[in-house]
């Protein structure tokens, strides 16, 4: 199977790009804190070099193949993101046992969408399968992002970008399946090259942003803020609720009453 | 067009206007702690003088001696300090807000419930406040039940810090026993 020549020079650049994050991870030392990261990166090279073998030849299942080898990234990708997460996260376990349980509602949630959306369309099943995927993977990376926002924790500028290109990605796969289904595949018969350089081109620009984001060794994982016992949470915030909750009843009154003379 | 292609599009952008934001919007919240350290600055106590800028006695006499311009006048800029007052009214409900998330953070232990109920009363707040700004901007004051509003943020601030300090003299505790264990040699864990 031949493929255009801007594809095979941007995946070339994309695999020199994962080279260097692969040997930076080791020079830097990162990868003693990032195991799950450096094991999707050394996947992914592996992955590139599965699929020259595959397309130099002439399979009649090649999709198939080619499809099969993306479930193992894709499944790492989840791993090196919630590491990432759990580096933030692991001076709050409060929060974080809040994030678990908030993701697991919002997958929840997602997975029957997505299900409802795409059932009993067999032909773009795998396509489908993808982009659903990466639906519910960005929409977990933003809603930890924002729970990170609401609670006022700071991140470390490497795992802000290390998961900002992770949601990045699952954003651009987001777009390119969705309009390779609707606008190319109908109107351009050129469509696969269009989706695989925007695919591959998206990809080579995170890890592009990664390389800057690993340059400099990750911060020291010294951080300590959680008490040793949930006491004071478990009885101040009941309270904490329930004077919210009476200052909005207040100012529900104050909206509803009329003007009366003083 | 495709029901798919408008949908799935838009999420993709709107999950990249979000990131784009909460990456942008370092900081705000940086901006958010500088809040927290100025808790001392609580403006649910100048009540009495609001009150008492607002009272319509002061508008009936200055009608009956002066003029009804002059009592306009004074009206209005009256009310100009009592929707600076909401304004201060509604900082003092945030920082307590925030507080309350600071003891989330640093407890082991997060209630799920309790946070969600915690924000959708934050948000009803901001929505009731903005409402009740508007009543004000157009001249017609509800002035017992604000009085009774500054007393509920009191008394949340009063709970709060004591809270606070609670935690402030367990966290010094803390560290004094580390340090003790690690003087001795010790390894605390």
């Amino acid at each position: 199977m031949a493929l255009a020549s801007s594809v095979i020079w941007v995946w070339a650049l994309s695999i020199l790009l994962q080279l260097a994050l692969f040997a930076l991870l080791f020079l830097k030392g990162n990868f003693r804190r990032l195991p799950v990261l450096t094991t999707y990166v050394a996947l992914n090279l592996g992955q590139a070099a599965y699929l020259i073998v595959l397309y130099s030849g002439a399979g009649s299942n090649l999709r198939f193949l080619a499809w099969s080898s993306e479930a193992i990234t894709l499944v790492f990708q989840a791993l090196a993101a919630t590491e990432a997460l759990h580096l933030v996260l692991k001076p709050y376990p409060g929060i974080w046992g809040l994030g678990w349980r908030a993701l697991g509602f919002i997958s929840a949630m997602l997975l029957a969408f997505i299900a409802k959306h795409t059932a009993g369309n067999y032909n773009w099943a795998l396509l489908e399968a993808d982009r659903g995927y990466h639906l519910l993977f960005a929409t977990a990376v933003i809603s930890c992002f924002l729970l990170i926002r609401y609670y006022s924790i700071a991140i470390p500028v490497a795992y802000k970008l290390l998961l900002a290109g992770f949601c990045f990605y699952s954003c651009t796969m987001i777009l390119t399946n969705t309009i390779l289904q609707s606008v190319l595949y109908r109107n351009f018969a050129a469509y696969e090259p269009v989706w695989q350089f925007a695919s591959v081109f998206a990809f080579a620009l995170v890890q592009a942003v990664w390389l800057t984001a690993l340059w400099r060794p990750l911060p020291a994982d010294d951080r300590r803020h959680a008490l040793p016992s949930d006491e004071i949470y478990q009885r101040v915030s009941p309270v904490i609720d329930e004077r919210l909750r009476l200052l909005n009843e207040k100012l529900m009154r104050l909206w509803k009453k009329e003007v009366r003379p003083q | 067009m495709s029901a798919s292609l408008v949908i799935f599009s838009g999420i993709a952008v709107l999950l990249g206007l979000l990131l784009v934001w909460l990456l942008r919007d370092q900081g705000k919240s940086r901006q958010t702690d500088g809040d927290l350290n100025s808790a001392d600055e609580f403006h649910a106590t100048y009540f009495p003088q609001v009150r008492r800028a607002m009272s319509q006695e002061d508008l009936a006499f200055l009608t009956l001696r002066g003029s009804a311009r002059l009592s306009r006048r004074v009206r209005k800029e009256r009310q100009k300090i009592a929707l600076a007052y909401l304004t201060c009214l509604r900082k003092d409900f945030g920082r307590r807000w925030r507080l309350a998330r600071v003891i989330a953070v640093m407890s082991p232990r997060v209630g799920m419930a309790q946070e969600l109920s915690r924000f959708r009363l934050g948000l009803a707040f901001c929505l009731r406040y903005e409402l009740v700004r508007f009543k004000f901007v157009l001249g017609r004051a509800p002035l017992p039940d604000l009085s009774s509003l500054s007393e509920t943020v009191s008394k949340l601030a009063v709970r709060l810090e004591k809270a606070m300090n609670e935690l402030g003299e367990r966290a010094a505790l803390a560290t004094e026993l580390a340090s003790t264990l690690n003087g001795r040699g010790v390894n605390p864990r």
